[in-house]
């Protein structure tokens, strides 16, 4: 017998246990959604009717938890996605598979969101570092308090459109709502409650870091590429524009010549495509760190 | 033989997996603005006697796997009453979608009928 939204919603959970946190919680998020409309239609339509007994009936017709979580579980295995682009089948060969990944959008995306990092990094730590200190700074004051909620709930509204871009660009899923508060609590109450919460605390903690993991993708990634295209157009700068591809030094242009030049365009090429492997692999690891302090259980 | 009740269960989840689909792309052809999940289940809703034959919380996973499909486009907002709202609009690719899932229906239908209509033939012969 269920009791009550937050009852069926933890029996949800429990039927969800191993699923992927962004299907729980969306999951959970749908359910809420529609129980609490549900909820709220009975009570204006039939106010004689008791919660308890208008829940039963609105669960009659949204499933049982147990129904509803293999439901979500079969859309997770993807058995309702049959009209889900065809993937392209994965060469085994290692030449197609090592060169194959500039066809490989995910590869360009994490590449993009390496360059990207170092912006967001820094706009996520200066507005972090900001607002806890002037909520600190201003808590001896009374408006202290009330800036305090506002900074948290623009974290957590950072940490969903931080959440949206990994998903674009890093290809893993994450939560597409913020976690519900209930309304109807006081300024004071909504402010415990929200510094109670494990989800404001890994989400401040991912800004900050995001910063120094911004500076070192960006730092990477363009040393990386520029060096690759750099020895690739070697060639080009050398013979048809005249020029050292690599500067000089003391006035003395830096070359590669004859077969240290041919070797070096192939060596460019491979550290071209090797970068992207790499900002795919890191992408993927960058993914799933963002799941775990951005999604809340 | 297994409990019939599960056997049937079964079928209908089975029959459902696409069926849900193509109600849902339908609904949201029709909507003059953008619909929340409440809403367009109570669409799908029918008598509230028998057990309903689609039940409605299975039908958001099927409103995640159309917008990961670009059949149809999403929007959170958030409602005075209770938790943020997801606003659901079909697509272009959607109403597309729509034509081609239609006519598949209707050779879907017609085939299952004549072949129970044959059955039924057969065994009166």
């Amino acid at each position: 017998m269920i009791t009550g939204v937050e009852d069926y919603l933890a029996q949800l959970r429990k039927e969800l246990a191993g699923c992927d946190s962004a299907t729980i919680r969306d999951a959970e998020a749908d359910a809420e959604e529609h129980l609490r409309n549900a909820l709220e239609k009975v009570r204006q339509t039939q106010p004689a009717v008791s919660e308890a007994e208008a829940l039963q009936d609105i669960i009659q017709k949204y499933g049982l938890p147990e129904e509803v979580a293999a439901a979500y579980r079969d859309f997770e295995t993807g058995a309702p996605r049959k009209y889900a682009p065809v993937k392209q089948e994965k060469s085994k060969k290692l030449p197609a598979r090592f060169f194959g990944v500039a066809a490989d959008p995910r590869a360009w995306g994490a590449l993009f969101y390496m360059f990207l990092s170092l912006g967001t990094g820094i706009a996520y730590f200066t507005w972090t570092v900001t607002g806890i200190s002037l909520t600190f700074g201003l808590l001896i004051l009374i408006i202290g308090v009330p800036l305090g909620v506002l900074f948290v709930m623009s974290v957590r509204g950072l940490a969903i459109l931080e959440g949206r871009m990994v998903e674009a660009l890093l290809g893993v899923r994450m939560p597409r709502r913020p976690p519900f508060q209930e309304k109807k609590k006081g300024l004071w109450a909504k402010l415990k409650a929200l510094v109670a919460d494990r989800y404001t605390w890994f989400s401040m903690l991912y800004m900050i870091v995001q910063l120094g993991l911004g500076i070192a993708y960006f730092t990477v990634f363009t040393v990386l590429i520029t060096t690759s295209l750099a020895l690739i157009a070697q060639p080009i700068v050398v013979y048809v524009f005249h020029y050292s591809a690599f500067g000089d030094i003391n006035g003395v242009p830096v070359l590669l010549n004859g077969w240290l030049m041919a070797l070096g365009v192939i060596a460019g090429i491979f550290l071209f495509f090797g970068t992207m492997h790499l900002a795919r692999w890191t992408g993927k690891l960058h993914g799933a760190w963002a799941k775990l302090m951005l999604v809340r259980l | 033989m297994e409990n019939p009740i599960l056997v049937d269960k079964k079928f209908q989840k089975e029959l459902n997996a696409g069926i849900a689909a193509l109600v849902l792309l339908y609904i949201l052809s029709t909507a003059e603005k953008a619909m929340y999940g409440y809403q367009i289940a109570s669409m799908v809703a029918e008598d509230r006697q028998s057990e309903p034959l689609i039940k409605q919380g299975t039908l958001y996973p099927v409103l995640h796997s159309l917008e990961d499909n670009g059949l149809l486009i999403s929007e959170v907002e958030p409602s005075i009453t209770g938790p943020p709202r997801r606003y659901y609009t079909i697509t272009g690719a959607g109403h597309e979608a729509l034509a081609r899932w239609t006519a598949t229906w209707q050779r879907t239908r017609n085939f299952v009928d004549s072949m129970l209509a044959g059955a039924k033939n057969d065994n009166r012969s």
